[in-house]
């Protein structure tokens, strides 16, 4: 199996996994609780936190845990309910559904077809909230330029940075937000542990009542284990990484040379170096997916076909305008673990695939039409 | 990365074991252009705008009404294509009355079942051939 669906979740690191087994044997305590085992599993969850705080040069106690990035995302959003919230049109549901739900007013960014945020100064709000790269295209937003016309107008800003989280360099303080989001499983963690970062002194409204873990910021027995994960996984995405980027980039070009009809939907020059968003001219992405899933190759697709509300990606869609796009999108995205020989494979089938889709489509390729 | 049994496909591919096969070796598809392929009828529906659309072409046999042969094309997911094969199969030789009378359930029912949210995909092809059936009638009148 070659796998390039990392963006929606990773396998696990040997060393990750290696930790959580051996926590399962030697810790079981609840961290709240003050005799020993509760004590130990208390130090492992503080030994993770500064892992993760390191991560992105916070200070320990700005990390609060919760159950993945959609419950930091709604947090931060159920803050700043009954205000004025600003959020970009390629944020992902779990910002823009709560904000359409609790904001006082709530208005949309439009993006450009790079899937760049088109930001109005003129605009003013109690929050923004923009992601630093976007799950589906991969593009990067200029977060640190929109901080400081943020915090101009006396706002505040939350980034969600699940996407760039180990792909590019993130540090808090250079980018100056008030509030971040990112979780474990994107980087070789477990599934079900985030985190949210929120600066000293900024606004706060838990979502979770009825304990005093985390100060009271997120109530609920602490899920140790996960929380270990996520301390290693943390660490290891603190080292430098191997470049992507060439790879990604050969694909791009590989696919660009051999495939007619396709156009590159990624912004390369401004993008996190794992993804690659391709549209496939009268191709149908799910059929595409699964084709490739029955050669053994894994990808994602913006198609209604394949998503769970019947609906094209909402990303494509703001940033092309076209449904044929998104239903013909596929999105690959790699990790450390991809080579050179996944590439190789992957377009020893691809052209086929998408040859014998384009030839018996109703749509007429663009050009062809007579 | 290497393979392990939860990433089979042989055990655990998202849909029924026939309608895999009709989606990796489609029946009586029609590749490249449709004005190749002479026919007494056609029928179009769906919109790429909401991801399928599909396209029926037949020829009937005049004195008979018999659909003698049936070619079609779609830009769709895995199920549009393993249900407009389906119906295909099940519409090839039949009378054009008798070919009306395929339900959208016998087409799902045919394909040892489709997942809930992909049961249009059968509708749609079954309103191709109805289509295609209607505009040959339409046009002997």
């Amino acid at each position: 199996m070659i796998y390039l669906d990392h963006a929606a979740t990773s396998p696990l690191l040997p060393e990750v996994k290696h930790a959580m087994k051996k926590a399962m044997d030697e810790i079981f305590g609840n961290a709240s609780s003050l005799h020993t085992p509760g004590h130990s599993a208390n130090q492992a969850i503080e030994d993770a936190r500064l892992k993760i705080a390191k991560l992105i040069n916070a200070n320990p106690e700005e990390i609060i845990f919760t159950s993945g990035g959609s419950e930091s995302n709604n947090t931060v959003i159920r803050t700043f309910a009954n205000k004025d919230i600003v959020v970009s049109a390629i944020e992902h549901p779990s910002i823009l559904k709560p904000t359409k739900k609790y904001a006082k007013n709530c208005i949309v960014l439009p993006v450009n077809q790079q899937g760049e945020v088109i930001f109005d100064d003129d605009i003013s709000a109690d929050l923004f909230s923009i992601m630093l790269a976007n799950n589906e295209l991969g593009t990067i937003e200029p977060i640190q330029d929109l901080s400081k016309k943020v915090h101009n107008k006396k706002s505040y800003i939350h980034t969600d940075a699940t996407q760039a989280i180990g792909k590019i360099p993130v540090d808090v303080k250079k980018l100056d937000v008030d509030y971040l989001t990112f979780n474990a499983h994107k980087i070789g963690g477990p599934t079900g542990i985030g985190v949210l970062y929120v600066k000293n002194g900024a606004p706060f409204e838990p979502l979770m009542l009825g304990g005093h873990q985390e100060k009271g910021r997120r109530a609920g027995s602490y899920d140790t284990i996960s929380v270990i994960g996520f301390g290693v996984a943390a660490e290891l995405a603190s080292k430098p990484q191997k470049d992507l980027r060439n790879l990604r980039d050969l694909l791009a070009k590989r696919i660009s040379e051999k495939i007619p009809h396709s156009s590159i939907n990624t912004p390369l020059e401004n993008s996190i170096p794992s993804i690659l968003n391709v549209s496939f001219e009268a191709a149908e992405g799910e059929s595409i997916q699964l084709y490739l899933d029955l050669e053994g190759i894994a990808v994602s697709t913006g198609s209604a076909c394949a998503s769970g509300d019947g609906k094209p990606s909402h990303v494509l869609m703001a940033a092309h305008h076209d449904a044929e796009v998104a239903h013909s999108s596929i999105r690959f995205s790699l990790s450390n673990e991809n080579t050179k020989e996944d590439i190789d494979k992957v377009m020893e089938v691809l052209p086929k695939i998408i040859e014998r889709l384009q030839k018996i489509s109703t749509i007429k390729i663009k050009g062809d039409k007579k | 990365m290497t393979s392990d049994k939860s990433c089979d496909t042989k055990s655990s591919w998202v849909y029924s074991d026939i309608v895999k096969e009709h989606f990796l070796n489609p029946k009586n598809f029609l590749m490249g252009d449709e004005k190749k392929y002479p026919h007494d009828a056609e029928g179009i529906v769906g919109n790429p705008v909401c991801g399928d659309q599909m396209l029926m072409m037949l020829q009937i046999d005049k004195k008979t009404q018999t659909i003698k042969d049936i070619k079609w094309k779609t830009y769709g997911c895995a199920s549009a294509i393993a249900s407009t094969s389906a119906l295909s199969e099940l519409a090839k030789g039949k009378k054009i009355d008798d070919a009306l009378k395929i339900t959208a359930d016998e087409i799902a029912e045919y394909l040892g079942g489709l997942p809930k949210n992909k049961f249009h995909c059968s509708v749609l092809g079954h309103e191709a051939l109805e289509k295609a059936i209607q505009s040959y009638k339409d046009m002997l009148k």
